[in-house]
């Protein structure tokens, strides 16, 4: 037990990664359909800003402002200008749609920025809960307290209010609903833009977490789904309650002889035993 | 009572046609079907014929290396293609399985000297079984759910084979080489300069690209359109819906694992590094904007993937420009061309024939006064 | 009166004056000193030379082909090769094996170029060294990362490598701090993650000091539980030999969790750029070691004056200014003076890879000991280096003189200086 507990506590860390993530990818689908591969993307693009921002001394505050009106500008625009001309299509090609815009920002972000080290230091970083040996910093509190904070909200936002209720009528049925009188574009529009201020926090605290560098905090989406999958692409608190667990076994899987240099593939062993449990849900006429 | 609208009152009404035949009309109609078939058939062996003598005179070494990486992962391309346009499942680990295929090539050809041919095949067998695996999700999930069950496949497959990397000439199960240089798979004997390579993977490409045809136009064909509509209206209609579907993922296995083989004999080697599940991700993506529907798009969907970034290589873009140029041609692919770039063109060409051997209007009927 | 009366003069003025500045800045560096230094512009045939770089990727490893750019439009303004000017042909690799391997046969089969110099990719020395030999064309590299750019017949890079830079931050840290146990984190990729540790490994069983390799995955997004996992064995110092982008986050993890209070830290070359210092923070000052595998960038010998000379002559502002430039750089040099040997008129591949198989007694400041190729059948010639810590936002240099590399692997090269008369 007292090996495991470093790892127990670093696994959390990652667990909020995951976590954040997931309920990102989940939020924007059950409230518009897609899954959205650039959700890592627009992240990474908020928190560069963020890092522009904090190199010229500009102040945690105007970062974070900047990060957050990045993300929902670039959400917004997606969502009101292009994923409307694909909303016919089925699914899975509207969510390759996502993946064209994930390859624009990682592009232009590796292009405007450029290589080099560079760290999101964030004012949370310097304390943290002591667990004997190991510390858990308060960032990493804060991105847990954030996975769930937003499972909340949204869970609420769309389960008791009209525009949640509008926002899956329209994910569920877009023709039908255009028919029985909800605004498609607006409520398509503040799906999206919820959908990016998600994005930038996530990214601002998955930048400080894992790495600031675009690409991979773009492809740090497929672990996520892992978490995803396991909530069905439906349960907010499930999404949550597996990207913590995954995350704790992930870094748990150091101390599994041999399986070290392997255990990043703990989030997708996780996913594929998880859906040997789900029910069958493809009989269709 | 006259059936006549004259007003002259004759009778000489001609005798209304008896009613035809059904059956009569009906064989015709399949010859005219076939001959159609067999058109196209020819028109694609004449298409891959044009393009490997035109690639092999306008290409220097960089053009043949890039349009043998290109065709070849077309190969693989007809297997996504295969599973999307036919079943409308979406499989996002081909260019995994393309790594399997890859791996048991070179193991072969390196440990035991197998000739290329074999190599190929067994690259492609197994290839086959891990897609008949990666398939078996496919029995109890479907559309989004498919999709991401095999990227998480993917991304699992992506975490070992950059561990485990491929075989380059050593001893033991895994084959690396310590000590010596990597060693390059051996080419066919005939293949073995660049040129000679360009045209035996055009070669391959056309098998695979028959062999996909006969099966479209076989009883599997037409079962996995059936499936297509629903697993319902399939097992109603007798089709085993659990053989087809497997045989479908065995199938685009076995071009996945084809493309790899050759992708190792062209290159001379594999990196493990190069197998990501984004690779996987962006191979779907091309293919769909290529065109699912049709070998066209097939090809399109491997020129797109090699020939278009080394272009602008070429041309000195910087690489990340590259990357923003690419995804908004996807997505503007995606939103303008709902059956692929192939799919606009056949259509513009279909068009275009109809238009220019239209026949002419045949004889008006006359009013008999 | 106008605001813009007054203005314009100050500003024309104000523009002279930096002009003035910038000059006088050009001739504080010097007149850069390349090939046959006549001043004359080179007008004859050019000569084809290659070079092939991971630009596009996970890290920017252009910088050695930038360097050695300046170095030939410099060769170029100063007679070039006995009159010829050289056709340097950069091509971007874009860290896929698959790319390099159409590269180099754009720049060797259709290029048709005599050499290649400035070479520096993480991927193109395992997908391409054959077709150098094919070719019989020789590269002097100007960054060598895995393990087949040191094993290679035509492939000579002018740095240590990972395995030699880990045993020399090994032998340095432990006779610094005394250590018995070390860790040594490396990236587990094939030719990189079970080779570029087990130098400072084999050096530790020869020593005394027990040397432990952990390889964790380049895409993993969890540096804390690497972190811990290389303390939990209680070791004295952890050696970190990866790419700096890793690294950073690595150190941050530590610094969270406070190991660097229990255990030293030092890391093999990669860590040498202007911006570590200043990312890592104020935690790391004066308590991080790093390799160097060329004298540090701001040495005053006559040679790294030129460097510096060169680039600020013949670069573009933006062109980096570290160690791989270093490289580049001397790789260059090495190629020029190996090309002004033979005759200019006759040059082809054969004569110019011969001419680079038979330098040996390369001097340069920049170097800890003089650079030679061989024919050998691999290539390690810059086995040694200083010793440079994290010091006020920079680095300082912590070792007079280099240290050079004593481990088993490096018997064969040994033996070939030795039969070279080195």
């Amino acid at each position: 037990m007292d090996m495991l507990l470093p790892f127990l506590v670093s696994g959390l860390g990652v667990g909020a990664v995951y976590a954040l993530s997931g309920v990102g990818l989940v939020v924007l689908f059950r409230a518009s359909g897609v899954l959205n591969f650039a959700f890592g993307a627009i992240g990474a693009l908020a928190a560069h800003c963020a890092w522009s921002v904090l190199e010229a001394d500009g102040g945690q505050a105007l970062a974070w402002a900047v990060a957050i009106g990045v993300s929902m500008a670039v959400s917004l625009a997606y969502g009101r200008l292009l994923a409307p001309a694909l909303a016919e299509r089925d699914t899975s090609i509207r969510s390759i749609g996502t993946l064209g815009l994930a390859l624009i920002l990682v592009g232009f972000a590796e292009w405007t920025w450029g290589e080099g080290p560079r760290r999101l230091v964030l004012p949370t970083d310097a304390d943290g809960l002591e667990f004997g040996d190991v510390r858990l910093t308060w960032t990493r509190v804060l991105g847990l307290a954030t996975a769930v904070a937003m499972m909340a909200a949204v869970g609420l936002l769309l389960a008791r209010t009209r525009v949640g209720l509008r926002m899956r009528a329209l994910a569920d049925d877009r023709g039908l609903s255009a028919l029985l009188g909800v605004r498609v574009l607006s409520v398509d529009g503040v799906a999206w833009a919820l959908s990016g201020a998600f994005a930038g926090v996530c990214g601002m605290l998955l930048a400080n977490i894992v790495r600031l560098q675009p690409t991979l905090l773009t492809f740090l989406v497929i672990p996520a789904f892992a978490a995803a999958i396991v909530g069905r692409l439906k349960s907010l608190p499930v999404t949550v309650l597996a990207g913590v667990v995954i995350g704790v076994l992930e870094a748990c899987a150091i101390l599994l002889p041999g399986f070290a240099p392997f255990r990043t593939a703990v989030p997708f062993l996780v996913a594929l035993l998880a859906i040997l449990f789900f029910r069958n849900t493809t009989r269709k006429a | 009572m006259s059936t006549s609208l004259s007003t002259s009152g004759r009778t000489n009404v001609p005798a209304p046609d008896p009613a035809p035949d059904p059956m009569q009309a009906l064989a015709p109609a399949l010859r005219q079907h076939a001959r159609q078939q067999w058109r196209g058939l020819w028109a694609m062996g004449a298409v891959l014929l044009l393009l490997s003598v035109a690639l092999l005179l306008l290409s220097n070494s960089y053009w043949l290396k890039t349009f043998t990486s290109a065709l070849t992962l077309s190969v693989a391309v007809a297997g996504t293609a295969l599973l999307y346009g036919q079943l409308g499942l979406v499989s996002l680990c081909q260019y995994a399985l393309v790594a399997v295929g890859g791996w048991v090539a070179l193991r072969l050809s390196h440990g035991f000297g197998l000739p290329f041919e074999l190599c190929v095949l067994a690259g492609g067998l197994c290839a086959s079984a891990a897609g008949m695996v990666a398939g078996l999700p496919a029995l109890r999930l479907k559309g989004l759910y498919l999709a991401l069950v095999t990227l998480m496949m993917a991304g699992g497959y992506q975490v070992l084979v950059s561990a485990v990397g491929f075989p380059d000439g050593g001893a033991g199960w895994l084959g690396k080489a310590q000590g010596t240089g990597r060693l390059m798979m051996a080419r066919p004997a005939w293949a073995e300069s660049d040129a000679a390579y360009l045209a035996y993977v055009v070669a391959w490409l056309a098998l695979i690209l028959v062999l996909i045809e006969w099966h479209r136009r076989s009883r599997a064909g037409r079962s996995w359109a059936l499936i297509r509509r629903g697993e319902a209206a399939a097992t109603s209609a007798g089709v085993h819906v659990l053989l087809y579907q497997s045989w479908a993922f065995g199938l685009a296995g076995f071009c996945a694992g084809v493309a790899g083989a050759l992708l190792a004999g062209g290159v001379g080697q594999l990196d493990g590094r190069a197998f990501a599940a984004s690779e996987s991700v962006l191979m779907f993506a091309l293919t769909v904007v290529g065109g699912a529907y049709h070998w066209l798009g097939t090809l399109l969907a491997g020129l797109l993937l090699r020939a278009v970034p080394a272009l602008l290589t070429e041309w000195g873009v910087n690489g990340f420009l590259a990357q923003v140029f690419f995804g908004a041609a996807l997505l503007h692919a995606l939103i303008t061309a709902p059956r692929g770039i192939a799919g606009q063109w056949v259509d513009g060409l279909t068009r275009l024939f109809a238009h220019l051997f239209a026949r002419p209007p045949g004889p008006s009927r006359e009013r008999r006064s | 009166m106008h605001p813009t009366f007054i203005l314009r003069p100050v500003a024309a003025s104000l523009v002279l004056m930096a002009a003035f500045a910038g000059q006088a800045h050009a001739q504080a560096t010097g007149k850069p000193n390349c090939g046959l230094n006549n001043g004359k512009k080179a007008t004859g045939e050019p000569i084809a030379i290659g070079a092939v770089v991971g630009k596009t990727g996970p890290d920017d490893f252009s910088a050695p082909a930038l360097a050695a750019a300046a170095y030939f439009k410099c060769v170029n303004e100063n007679g070039g090769i006995h009159g010829r000017p050289i056709d340097y042909v950069v091509a971007d690799d874009q860290w896929n094996p698959e790319t390099a391997t159409q590269v180099a046969g754009k720049l060797v089969r259709d290029r048709k170029v005599l050499a290649l110099v400035g070479n520096s990719s993480f991927v193109e020395c395992g997908a391409n060294a054959k077709l150098y030999e094919q070719e019989n064309v020789m590269v002097i590299a100007g960054a060598g990362v895995p393990r087949e750019c040191f094993f290679a017949k035509n492939y000579a890079p002018v740095n240590t490598g990972p395995r030699v830079s880990g045993t020399l931050v090994a032998a340095h840290m432990a006779k610094t701090h005394k250590a018995k146990k070390m860790v040594c984190i490396i990236p587990n990729i094939p030719s990189l993650g079970n080779w570029a540790c087990e130098g400072a490994k084999g050096w530790g069983a020869a020593n005394g000091v027990a040397v432990e390799t952990i390889a964790i995955d380049p895409g993993s997004a969890d540096a804390t539980s690497v972190m811990l996992q290389a303390a939990a064995g209680k070791p004295d110092v952890i050696i970190l030999n990866l790419p700096k982008g890793i690294m950073v986050p690595m150190l941050a993890a530590a610094e969270q969790q406070g190991l660097h209070k229990k255990i030293k830290f030092a890391s093999t070359t990669p860590a040498y750029n202007a911006d570590v210092p200043k990312t890592i923070g104020k935690t790391w000052d004066r308590a991080f070691d790093v390799h160097l595998e060329f004298m540090p960038v701001e040495s005053n010998g006559p040679d790294n004056s030129n460097w510096k000379a060169v680039m600020a002559a013949y670069a573009d502002k933006a062109a980096p200014r570290d160690s791989f430039a270093q490289g580049g750089y001397l790789a260059a040099r090495i190629a020029t003076e190996a090309l002004l040997k033979l005759d200019a008129k006759t040059l082809d591949r054969a004569k110019v890879t011969a001419a680079l198989r038979s330098v040996k007694g390369f001097k340069s400041d920049i170097l800890c000991k003089p650079f030679y190729v061989g024919d050998g059948a691999r290539h390690n010639a810059n086995s040694s280096g200083p010793i440079a810590q994290v010091n006020a936002g920079s680095f300082k240099q912590l070792t007079q003189g280099c240290m050079t590399a004593d481990e088993p692997e490096l018997a064969d090269v040994r033996a070939d200086e030795k039969r070279l008369g080195l």
